[in-house]
């Protein structure tokens, strides 16, 4: 591949810049320092607060300006990036994380750029001069490593890593206001939006998540995971078996019908670990199994296990991490 | 007016079925397939609008080699009297884009007000072929679709679209294409006599080349460098002090990990 542009989707919420996204242009800065190109953070959002965020990223900011491109709307983003591959010369890599917008842009713009796509990636790095990357299949019962062998490639990103790259020096960015143009009626009306987990920390987004399964014994106990998960600044997770019961609301379900997630931690709590939870975590870094039953096969898919009443434990780890954290 | 319903699907491995990487060059997968577990939730979907909008035809399509069959046997289990099988075995290793342009070559010329496709394919979990198709197309899309309500008389409809904590409600005007999630709808299992008929239903092959499809069509731009065990974890490390002591030694771990903060 010759030295070209990468792009990167930047995803933000009112809050700032995802943590997935900002992991995937730190990613990005080692793919680009290797073969020397530029990269590129492409920013829809018309808040300026962003570009100071993306901007010590990257090498140049696109900023696509336009007052109906504020809030996401897949025909009127898909025609704005459209026009600034026009404008602005078509990119070698297009990079997006696995947030439901990239999830639904990402290979509808590979099909026009006429490009190769590939989602769930999980690593990437140079060989020679190709691009290589890793992604599972079958649900994680196997991985696959692609090469791309025909730029331009557009991948969806679960969990950048970065095999042999070198981090970036500090980059000044170059802020490249573009304006667009968004025909009037263009796309879907968005009637509105509502919230489903409400205050609840996100858990795509989170580095650590507490889960609960039927050996919680109650919707009640589930007070003591919450609890523990506040203590951690965690999210809450949740087996098929709680969901079913109705204790937990089915977006905090784990597993192959509910979110795959890859956090730094993750505790489970009272949860048997049935191939269909594991595969929902299985690629977390640090996996904590909570059980009465030293055979259950959690344990497994596990680095700690504790043997024990989870009512009696779990709490009792809340209270020694407060401690801990109290003494920092 | 007929409402036209075009609902694309997949045979996969089951979610159970034994999968494990032989060699770097091989891949062994039991021979335990099923439809799709999003694209069955497409066909009941599409049954769903037939049943509030009777003048509606459905049609379900497959492209792949002889497993593409099953997959159409199961819709017309399910209900479904259209369907169509294109292409071959060659298609199925030829990535997404191929997979959307020979789908696109087939549904195109119906000029169809729906079509639908699983949010991901339960065996590559690419979720790429629904809004390649659309480009193709030129449709309108949304993924993730949790719910569709259709107004056949001014062509319109509104839907719920599911993001990270939100749920988006969007409106517009047919044609659309929607990538399926769970809840749109629950499939239900098809009686005997109706798994019966399917088996005896007679499904034409379609090849490709009648599509207008060439070769340089279905080349994907990447390449299978080989398969990979999925990373294994080290042997669970099981905390036998007893009680608070365990706790404590846990905490001190994750210190060690540095996952606390
Ligand atoms: C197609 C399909 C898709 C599925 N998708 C998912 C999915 O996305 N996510 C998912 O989670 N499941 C999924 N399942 C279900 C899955 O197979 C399991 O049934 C489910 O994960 C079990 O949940 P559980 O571990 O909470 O309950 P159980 O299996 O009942 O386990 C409870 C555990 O708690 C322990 N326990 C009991 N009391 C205590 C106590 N006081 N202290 C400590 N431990 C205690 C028990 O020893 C046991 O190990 C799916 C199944 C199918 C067929
Ligand atoms: N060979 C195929 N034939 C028909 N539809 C398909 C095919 N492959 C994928 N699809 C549709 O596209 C969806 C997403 O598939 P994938 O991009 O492979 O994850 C599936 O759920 C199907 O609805």
């Amino acid at each position: 591949m010759q030295a070209g542009q990468i792009w990167v989707l930047v995803d933000a919420r009112r809050d700032g810049l995802t943590r997935s996204t900002e992991k995937l242009l730190q990613a990005a800065g080692s793919l680009a320092g290797v073969k020397d190109m530029r990269l590129t953070g492409l920013l829809m959002s018309q808040d300026e607060k962003l570009i100071e965020s993306v901007s010590k990223y990257v090498d140049h900011l696109l900023w696509a300006r336009h007052p109906d491109l504020t809030t996401y709307e897949a025909t009127r983003w898909l025609h704005a990036i459209k026009q600034l591959f026009q404008s602005r010369g078509r990119p070698e890599i297009v990079l997006s994380s696995a947030h439901s917008i990239g999830l639904e842009l990402m290979p509808r713009l590979a099909a026009g750029l006429q490009g190769a796509y590939a989602g769930s990636v999980v690593s990437m790095g140079w060989k020679g001069e190709a691009l290589l990357f890793k992604r599972p299949i079958f649900g994680g019962r196997a991985y696959e490593e692609l090469e791309v062998v025909r730029p331009p490639v557009v991948l969806t990103v679960r969990n950048a890593l970065v095999s042999g790259g070198k981090p970036r020096s500090a980059v000044v960015a170059e802020i490249d206001e573009a304006p667009v143009d968004i025909p009037d009626g263009l796309g879907l009306e968005i009637v509105s939006r509502e919230q489903t987990s409400r205050g609840k920390l996100e858990l795509l987004e989170a580095e650590r998540v507490v889960a609960g399964g039927r050996g919680m014994g109650a919707e009640e106990n589930f007070k003591l995971i919450e609890d523990l998960a506040a203590c951690l600044g965690a999210g809450v997770g949740a087996s098929r078996a709680v969901v079913d019961a109705g204790w937990r609301s089915y977006d905090e379900q784990i597993g192959k019908s509910g979110k795959t997630i890859s956090p730094a931690l993750y505790v489970a709590c009272g949860i048997s670990g049935a191939i269909h939870h594991v595969l929902g975590m299985n690629t977390s870094k640090i996996i904590v199994a909570i059980n009465k039953d030293p055979e259950a096969p959690i344990f497994k898919n596990a680095d700690y296990g504790l043997v024990g009443d989870v009512s009696k434990i779990v709490p009792a780890i809340t209270e020694a991490l407060a401690k801990c954290l109290q003494k920092e | 007016m007929t409402l036209h319903c075009v609902v694309c699907i997949k045979q996969v491995p089951d979610h159970e079925a034994v999968v494990r990487v032989e060699s770097e060059q091989n891949l062994f997968i039991e021979d335990r397939y099923i439809c799709s577990f999003y694209d069955e939730i497409a066909i009941e979907a599409a049954l769903r609008i037939k049943k509030d909008h009777p003048d509606t035809r459905i049609t379900a399509i497959s492209a792949g080699g002889r497993r593409a069959v099953e997959a159409l046997r199961r819709a017309v289990a399910m209900g479904i009297d259209e369907v169509f099988h294109v292409g071959d075995e060659s298609i199925e290793s030829a990535g997404s884009m191929a997979i959307a342009r020979v789908l696109a070559a087939k549904i195109g010329p119906m000029k169809p007000d729906l079509v639908m496709c699983g949010k991901q394919a339960g065996d590559d979990d690419m979720g790429a072929v629904g809004p390649m198709l659309a480009e193709l197309l030129g449709m309108v899309h949304a993924n993730a679709v949790l719910s569709l309500e259709l107004n056949p008389q001014n062509q319109s409809f509104e839907l719920d679209r599911k993001t990270e904590g939100e749920i988006w409600r969007l409106r517009g005007s047919l044609p659309l294409l929607i990538g399926v999630e769970k809840g749109l709808a629950e499939p239900h299992v098809p009686v005997v006599t109706r798994v019966m008929k399917a088996m005896k239903a007679k499904i034409e092959n379609e090849p490709v080349s009648k599509l207008g499809i060439g070769d340089h069509d279905i080349e994907s731009g990447l390449q299978r460098v080989r398969y990979l065990q999925p990373p294994v974890r080290g042997e669970v490390r099981m905390l036998q002090a007893e009680f608070p002591e365990n706790v404590e030694e846990l905490v001190r771990c994750l210190q060690d990990n540095g996952v606390l903060s």
